[in-house]
């Protein structure tokens, strides 16, 4: 891969996570309309680099818009995202996306290690098929997500755990310093919960940035180290410790009070 | 195309001597097979994208609408640029290709109304826009064949008699004008028909104009007695010329991009966010598709086009869990629907078996019939999904479940002493069940039956632990 190199020197010069210098992630006054009805409300983010962060708010308060209005998947209404630095498309190969496991078809006729290999096909130019190489590098891949043993399977075999695994791998394989993922914990076991965030944490480990659309309020202490709140528009974002507090989640979630009480007052 | 159709003329007399490329031809059931198997490539291959792209009847709107481009083509080739009418230009190609593409945009602007669903958005788009196409070609499009008929079921059965004549050697061509002694000159009334008048009407103004000028190719020069040389002529059917350029345009498209076609068709999320562009290649794949939707439409007529893009694809799709593989498939089932479809036609089933009374029916309904008959045997012997080794699977596993209750039930009180009758009180099934499973577990050496006495074998003991650990 050609920015192998240059990855390699960003992770050396950079060796803190939540370093301010260079920041993963930022975003500035983005607003993203459905018919006009702005589904994320003039936001301003950043995520400093190698942190794992949790996007959390209610139902309909634009946490999937946001990751796909950064990807450029949906028109942004107004503002601008740059990645590392430099304008998402000119980063694109920097960012790597999962989306929610609902978002494609799993009869699809094709195999789990296929899957995986699409992630490289980013880098492969016209005429080039993936060959010998991008199939290792996709084993590989699934190795980290122990699903190696499943790498002929035909996709609509697997277990509802081990598809969004094999999404993961294929995250994995591209490599990339700064990962979105939307809703990577929904509809799984808890074995396949702790597989994953042992990867999340790996992935922070190797001063990659994480971004993670997440749904139970419970586990955000455990999990994350860095917390956005969003409900159309950011209520509060930075280190869990300071950010993820009965106010702001009151702020977030407004009317369910009952509920960020419980929760708030079993986290505190 | 006809500069493409030379090209094939000079390739095939090179390959094979010029009476066996005319006698291929001459023979209907050689060219309605190659046309059909020429049109069933591409159309298969494109189908099974189309397919798993939830695009099925995309086609059907498709395979309809190239008729609005065709008319519209038409209309503006001999009103605007006074060119001769002519069935097989490129410039009707491209007008259809374009239908193609504004079927798509106009199903898309409906379903991004938010109001409609893309089912009934195609359903408002296509039968509008060849609605339109009927009400032209009835008021716009004279003196050109193009009848309901071939509307509805297509002409691959005169595909063979439809000919250009390509002389073989040199021949020149044969120019005749105003001033040759050959030309016909006859006078024209210039306002008859704009005044409503008669001829022989005092007011009528005539102009001398050429009946016969133009340029006439050898065959055509030595039918119209302008030579008396005869020319050795190559009779190419003009289908066999299009659906062999539609077949070659598709493989090449599919061949190119075969892996922007896939991520795009099973993540396009994902495509889109390495870079690739999803909403160009649709409209690129609607074009291709609309290529060969024109020449499948004027084989086989506008009904059953979509039966050559879906029929194939949903059989290969059932085959086989690779898309290339599915691809190949789908190409082959179709050839071979195609192929034997034109036997059906015929009276023989795939070929050998005669079928009873006196056959000549339509080809390209026998094609689909034909086509349909592969899917239905795939549907049910196909080895994995098959319904009959669904069946199969699904007995076997329900005679191991009953097998296990039983063990199990003999294993749980093993210091009990069990008869059949016991058992029966027990278990509660009905005694022939009981039978058939006591008799099974027996002949499998899984129990011991001793003077009336069930007893659970150490065989029995090690097949009853391998079920419980893999239900576990």
């Amino acid at each position: 891969m050609a920015h192998q190199g240059e990855h390699n020197r960003m992770t050396d010069n950079n060796g803190g996570g939540g370093n301010a210098a260079l920041l993963a992630l930022e975003i500035e006054d983005l607003t993203v309309a459905y018919h006009s009805k702005p589904a994320i409300w003039d936001v301003d983010l950043t995520v400093p680099q190698g942190v794992l962060m949790a996007l959390v708010g209610p139902n309909g308060a634009g946490k999937s818009t946001l990751i796909k209005a950064v990807l450029g998947l949906i028109p942004r209404a107004a503002g601008s995202v740059s990645v590392f630095g430099k304008p998402y498309e000119r980063a694109r190969d920097l960012v790597g996306y999962v989306p929610q496991r609902g978002s494609v078809d799993w009869d699809f006729p094709t195999t789990v290690l296929d899957v995986v290999t699409m992630g490289l096909y980013g880098g492969l130019g016209l005429l080039k098929r993936p060959g010998k190489r991008e199939r290792e590098l996709a084993m590989y891949a699934l190795e980290q997500v122990s699903l190696q043993d499943f790498a002929g399977r035909q996709i609509s075999q697997l277990s509802g755990g081990q598809q969004q695994r094999t999404f993961l791998a294929r995250a994995l394989v591209q490599d990339a310093r700064l990962y979105l993922m939307d809703e990577p914990f929904a509809a799984v076991d808890a074995v396949t919960e702790r597989a994953i965030v042992t990867i999340l944490k790996e992935l922070q480990h190797r001063q990659r940035t994480v971004v993670v659309v997440h749904h139970d309020l419970q586990t955000v202490t455990d999990y994350f180290d860095w917390t956005t709140l969003l409900n159309v528009e950011i209520v509060a974002s930075g280190p869990t410790d300071t950010t993820f507090t009965e106010e702001n989640l009151r702020k977030t979630y407004g009317g369910s009070i009952a509920t960020v009480n419980a929760i708030a007052g079993g986290d505190s | 195309m006809y500069g493409i159709e030379q090209l094939l003329v000079e390739l095939a007399t090179r390959l094979a001597s010029i009476e066996a490329v005319n006698a291929f031809f001459r023979d209907p059931r050689t060219t309605a097979r190659v046309v059909g198997v020429l049109i069933a490539i591409p159309a298969g291959m494109l189908g099974s994208f189309l397919l798993l792209r939830g695009m099925a009847l995309t086609s059907d709107a498709i395979s309809h609408t190239v008729l609005l481009g065709i008319v519209v083509a038409f209309i503006i080739m001999t009103r605007f640029f006074r060119m001769e009418p002519d069935l097989s230009s490129p410039w009707l190609i491209i007008g259809a290709a374009g239908a193609g593409v504004v079927t798509v945009i106009l199903t898309e602007l409906v379903q991004a109304s938010g109001l409609m669903k893309q089912d009934a958005a195609l359903g408002l788009a296509f039968p509008f826009l060849f609605a339109l196409a009927v009400i032209f070609v009835a008021r716009y499009v004279e003196n050109v064949h193009m009848d309901e008929d071939a509307v509805m079921v297509g002409e691959i059965g005169v595909a063979w008699a439809n000919t250009n004549s390509h002389p073989i050697g040199d021949y020149e061509s044969v120019v005749i004008t105003a001033d040759d002694p050959r030309a016909e000159i006859v006078r024209r009334c210039v306002n008859c028909v704009r005044d409503q008048i008669n001829p022989r009407d005092p007011a009528a103004e005539f102009i001398e104009v050429c009946s016969n000028c133009g340029e006439y190719s050898p065959g055509e020069a030595y039918r119209a007695g302008f030579t008396t040389v005869r020319p050795v002529l190559v009779y190419w059917p003009k289908s066999v010329t299009v659906a062999l350029v539609m077949a070659l345009v598709a493989s090449l498209f599919i061949a190119i991009f075969f892996k922007e076609l896939k991520i795009t068709t099973f993540d396009p999320e994902l495509a889109r966010s390495l870079g690739y562009r999803p909403t160009a290649l649709n409209y690129a794949l609607m074009v291709v598709v609309s290529l060969v939707a024109v020449g499948a439409f004027d084989a086989v007529g506008s009904i059953l086009v979509i039966a050559f893009f879906i029929i194939p694809a949903a059989t290969a799709y059932l085959l086989t869990n690779r898309l290339s593989r599915m691809v190949a498939l789908s190409a082959a089932l179709g050839s071979a629907g195609a192929f034997w479809g034109y036997d059906l036609a015929r009276g023989r089933l795939f070929g050998v078996l005669p079928l009873p009374g006196d056959w000549d029916t339509s080809i390209s309904a026998s094609m689909v019939i034909m086509m349909m008959v592969l899917f239905v045997v795939v549907l049910l012997a196909s080895p994995r999904s098959g319904l009959v080794a669904v069946w199969a699977r699904r007995r076997r596993q329900r005679r191991t479940f009953v097998d296990m209750v039983l063990l199990g039930h003999l294993d749980h009180h093993i210091n009990r002493v069990f008869s059949r009758e016991s058992l029966e009180a027990h278990i509660g099934w009905q005694p022939e069940k009981l039978a058939a499973v006591l008799d099974r577990l027996e002949r499998s050496g899984r129990i011991e039956i001793d003077a009336g006495r069930i007893n659970i074998s150490r065989r029995g003991h090690t097949s009853l632990a391998a079920f419980r650990a893999s239900t576990t």
